[in-house]
């Protein structure tokens, strides 16, 4: 009987599970309307600078070992911050190309598929790279190169730039890049 | 039995086919057979599977021990449909977005062998009070398929919400019915067990009124038109195109 009792509420707890995941589908029209005000700002370069090997040798060479991990902790810390600020707009910027890929117009349509196509690949190497640098901050020693992440992101920006041209009259998308 | 079980009863086992039968003809009247095959075949094979039990009910032969061989063949292959149709709807995500073929099929494959290690467990966990060898195989089974159907929509549904993926409104609809369907199904055959054959009356009308709750769900999304998302474009000032397009050139040229 517990298993049963247990299976129910299993049961019972996959439902509530699927009707959550299930109302998170629809897109608000404000964030389609308005990309630029949901996006936050991402600096390349100063992520780039926060997860350069060469600058984590500068600093380990330069300061005292239990320094050098207080601080590689924080730029760690720092990073993460960065990256998810990139896979949030990766996102929004995922529902307006996909509302783009419905253009009438075929250069349209083909940048905001290459905007979902980088979207998509931002948001996987944000999943596959957010751990690692939680480990770099457990391990600071530990060797991690997310660079992929600034890279995708570049990309992705470059479209989003190609898209706003050719969607025009269009918003200030890029503005938050 | 009450008249009013009894009315309940046959409404909830055939309402639910009739209504089927008004989603087969809207998707083969908009095409949609094309796009979802494996849930027009479903469709259509519940709808055989009502026919053929309700003319045995009907018979001399009532509920007795052919009936059940006939429910228990009916019930394994229209399990295997409803995984050709998730497994349909895996593929409607990788087609629209083809970024996600590599990793959408990792998992998709890594869903199915954690589900499986857990759907053997709950199939064999739960103990069986009926003496009928077949009865109890099948609802163990059942058991063990509806955690795997669960597992997989789940995964699904959680794959495009962190992706941010939208769902056609058609797909979305499938979806939802069969994981609302596979949920409760879990937890019903989980009782059934302890209630015996056919046993409990209101756990028997909750499971057809569930599924009729989701032949509705089929029906709203499947038969209604499906919305266009469109947004307004506000235009910008011409500055900011003008920094766009020396944007455009300087990261070109990087």
């Amino acid at each position: 009987m517990t298993t049963t009792i247990i299976l129910v509420l299993i049961s019972l707890l996959a439902l509530i599970c699927l009707l959550w995941l299930a109302k998170g589908r629809t897109v608000s029209p404000n964030i389609l309307q308005n990309p630029s005000e949901h996006m936050r700002a991402v600096d390349v370069e100063a992520f780039r600078n926060l997860v350069d090997p060469d600058e984590e040798e500068f600093l380990r060479a330069n300061l005292s070992p239990p320094e050098f991990r207080r601080i590689q902790r924080e730029r760690l810390r720092a990073a993460v911050e960065y990256v998810s600020c990139a896979a949030q707009n990766a996102a929004i910027l995922l529902r307006v190309a996909d509302a783009g890929r419905r253009s009438s117009d075929p250069a349209t349509a083909q940048a905001a598929e290459k905007l979902v196509d980088n979207a998509i690949r931002l948001r996987l190497y944000a999943s596959l790279a957010i751990p690692r640098l939680y480990l770099g901050m457990i391990l600071p020693g530990a060797h991690i190169s997310p660079v992929r992440i600034a890279e995708s992101y570049e990309q992705m920006t470059r479209l989003v730039v190609l898209l706003g041209c050719l969607q025009y009259p269009t918003q200030g998308i890029s503005a938050a890049l | 039995m009450s008249l009013t079980y009894l009315v309940s009863y046959y409404y909830l086992w055939v309402g639910p086919h009739l209504l089927l039968a008004s989603i087969l003809v809207a998707m083969f009247l908009r095409r949609l057979h094309r796009q979802f095959p494996m849930f027009f075949l479903y469709a259509a094979f519940e709808m055989l599977q009502c026919g053929v039990l309700l003319g045995i009910s009907l018979s001399p032969i009532g509920f007795d021990p052919p009936y059940t061989t006939v429910y228990s063949i009916g019930l394994a292959i229209s399990t295997v449909i409803r995984f050709a149709v998730i497994s349909e709807l895996y593929r409607h995500f990788f087609r629209r977005y083809p970024a996600l073929n590599g990793p959408g099929r990792y998992l998709f494959c890594g869903s199915i062998v954690v589900l499986l290690v857990i759907a053997a467990i709950v199939g064999v966990s739960a103990p069986s009070t009926s003496s009928n060898f077949l009865f109890n195989a099948t609802y163990a089974l059942d058991r063990a398929v509806s955690v795997l159907q669960c597992g997989l929509l789940i995964s699904l549904f959680a794959f495009s919400r962190y992706f941010a993926l939208s769902w056609r409104s058609h797909a979305f609809g499938i979806a939802l019915g069969l994981g609302i369907f596979a949920s409760v199904e879990l937890a019903t055959s989980c009782v059934w067990l302890h209630l015996g054959y056919f046993g409990d009356r209101a756990v028997n009308l909750f499971t057809m009124a569930t599924y009729h709750l989701c032949v509705l769900i089929w029906m709203f999304y499947l038969i209604r038109r499906e919305r266009v998302m469109s947004y307004v474009l506000t235009p910008l000032p011409k500055n900011d195109l003008e920094i766009w397009n020396n944007e455009l050139q300087r990261l070109v040229q990087r």
